[in-house]
């Protein structure tokens, strides 16, 4: 495991590489994308250990912290959208740079995996695998539940803005979420991708017969009822949601 | 990156399996300043509820101060030990070699650390024993709870039907308080079997803050509106009457911040206290008069 940091000095993005086990006998790449707020606070220990898991998997893997949010420079007042697309793909050049691969498979849980799904899009040559873990089904609903879920309060020097449970979402970010559409990827899926569903969400309900154009058997959508790691809970903070790390590793297998 | 502060990741310890960031000012202070050394609260790895400690790192920095934020061995990025010791000792032990890392790699003698909750425990229990420590940062650590609390503690609940029937029920907070209060009581003598969960009755935590005080170590206790430990402002000092904390000792009370300092403007108010402690308490003049001979125990 090593921590460190990409990107430029402007722009410094933290990651922690997990080398591939010994026993790999080819090079693959992988790179996870982190949810937002306190669901990035609460899915820190469950996204190592998918990427532990994937590094035993021969995966070499790599981790890292969207611009203004954890160890990675800059705050949120700074944070956009197509700015963490851009992080991601310095994650995905870095890990290519270090494992000596052309494709890599890209993970994203939550916020993360709709982020993910946008990069996939954008360079699906480079994509071996997309795999969204309870992505956000609709930004609209996304921003009203995260309002809804503390009061908001006013940030100063900066009308526009709210804080949230803590955290800053400037006017830009709350524009930039309530563009997101899952079915928009799940309509065309930019490469072989899982669609990994733990808590059932009534903004599910027909997301498995959307219609996909010819070629996108591809794409596969599964329901497995799992602890939400990204969820903060005096019974189950620092679970790790066992099965779906089993899943998400022997579907990218 | 900010023109104030650089950061750089490291792996810490003999085994190299602790992850750390170090926040450096930019340009050294003239004078050397103690580095800050933040623990982990809970379960949470080194960023902080909230991203509390990277904004908190950032500010010290830009005041001049070298700033640790690590994890502790098997929470956040930290591989686990593999010596068997207990989860307390585990993370003491963790502490000594972060702050030997930083002593070797960064040429700094002097440390603060700071912690909320059982990061604040961890610091108290650790601080007394390492003769580095000039500084403690204590938000809502573990206190007893004293006569006065208890009459908080159930004046605030008498009013709520919910608390009879848990009362009755035997399902009551206040009465597993007193028992689990009145069974380590009995115990006063034991050693060892040291936990985070009965610290609070725990005699030797009197002793940590009593070797603290005799070490000369500076500290600020800062606690919130619904600390779960403490109902009222001078419990601290009622809690450890053998205690004498004198000028050592700073209360700082933030009565409109939860636990976890979860507004931002609550988050700005405690750095602020708590760079202004720093600065004043831990200010060159203070530090020469902090013995330099304290053994190591």
């Amino acid at each position: 495991m090593n921590p460190l940091y990409l990107g430029t000095n402007e722009r410094r993005i933290f990651g922690i590489y997990e080398p591939a086990g010994p026993q790999a006998n080819r090079a693959r790449a992988a790179v996870l994308c982190n949810p937002w707020g306190s669901e990035y606070v609460y899915a820190h220990r469950s996204l190592r250990q998918l990427a532990i898991k994937l590094a035993a998997c021969g995966y070499h893997t790599l981790r890292f912290d969207f611009f203004g949010t954890g160890d990675s420079g800059g705050d949120m007042s700074e944070a956009d959208l197509a700015g963490w697309e851009a992080d991601a793909v310095s994650a995905i050049e870095g890990i290519k740079d270090i494992a000596g691969t052309a494709r890599v498979a890209v993970i994203g849980l939550r916020l993360g995996a709709n982020i993910a799904a946008a990069v996939a899009a954008r360079f699906a040559d480079q994509i071996d695998a997309l795999v969204m873990w309870d992505p956000i089904v609709s930004g609209e609903d996304y921003l009203h539940a995260l309002l809804a879920a503390s009061r908001p309060m006013s940030v100063a020097g900066d009308p526009d803005a709210v804080e949230v449970d803590g955290f800053v979402l400037t006017g830009t970010m709350m524009r930039d979420l309530k563009t997101i559409e899952l079915r928009d990827v799940i309509a065309a899926p930019p490469s072989r991708t899982l669609a990994l569903i733990t808590e059932r969400l009534a903004s599910h309900d027909g997301l498995d017969v959307v219609v996909t154009p010819p070629g996108s058997k591809r794409l596969s959508i599964e329901f497995l009822p799992a602890p939400c790691p990204w969820v903060g809970s005096v019974t189950t903070s620092g679970a790790v949601p066992v099965r779906a790390i089993q899943r998400i590793t022997e579907w990218l297998e | 990156m900010s023109g104030k502060f650089t950061e750089q990741a490291l792996l810490l310890g003999p085994r190299q399996s602790l992850v750390g960031i170090v926040t450096r000012p930019s340009t050294p202070a003239p004078t050397a300043k103690p580095a800050i050394v933040i623990l982990n609260t809970g379960v949470v790895h080194r960023v902080g509820h909230h991203r509390m400690y990277v904004t908190m790192a950032r500010a010290f920095a830009g005041a001049g101060h070298t700033v640790l934020r690590f994890d502790f061995s098997g929470i956040g990025d930290s591989d686990r030990r593999t010596d068997r010791l207990s989860p307390v000792n585990a993370c003491l032990a963790d502490i000594k070699e972060a702050l030997d890392s930083l002593e070797k790699s960064h040429r700094i003698s002097q440390f603060v650390l700071v912690g909320l909750c059982s990061g604040a425990d961890y610091a108290v229990l650790y601080g007394h024993t390492d003769p580095r420590v000039v500084g403690l940062v204590l938000m809502d650590p573990s206190i007893p709870p004293t006569a006065r609390y208890y009459f908080h503690y159930v004046a605030q609940r008498l009013s709520r039907l919910r608390n009879w029937i848990s009362v009755v029920t035997g399902r009551s907070g206040l009465i597993r308080l007193l028992l689990t209060q009145f069974f380590y009581g009995a115990r006063a003598s034991r050693t060892g079997g040291l936990t985070l969960e009965s610290l609070q009755f725990d005699p030797y935590l009197a002793q940590c803050y009593r070797d603290s005080v005799s070490r000369g170590i500076r500290m600020l206790a800062a606690f919130t509106s619904i600390s779960p430990r403490q109902t009222y402002r001078q419990q601290m000092l009622d809690a450890f009457p053998d205690v004498h904390f004198n000028d050592q000792l700073k209360l700082e009370f933030f009565p409109e911040s939860d636990h976890l300092f979860s507004a931002q403007k609550d988050r700005s108010k405690l750095s602020r206290a708590i760079m202004d402690w720093v600065g004043s308490a831990l200010g060159a003049g203070t530090l020469a008069q902090v013995p330099k001979s304290r053994a190591f125990n």
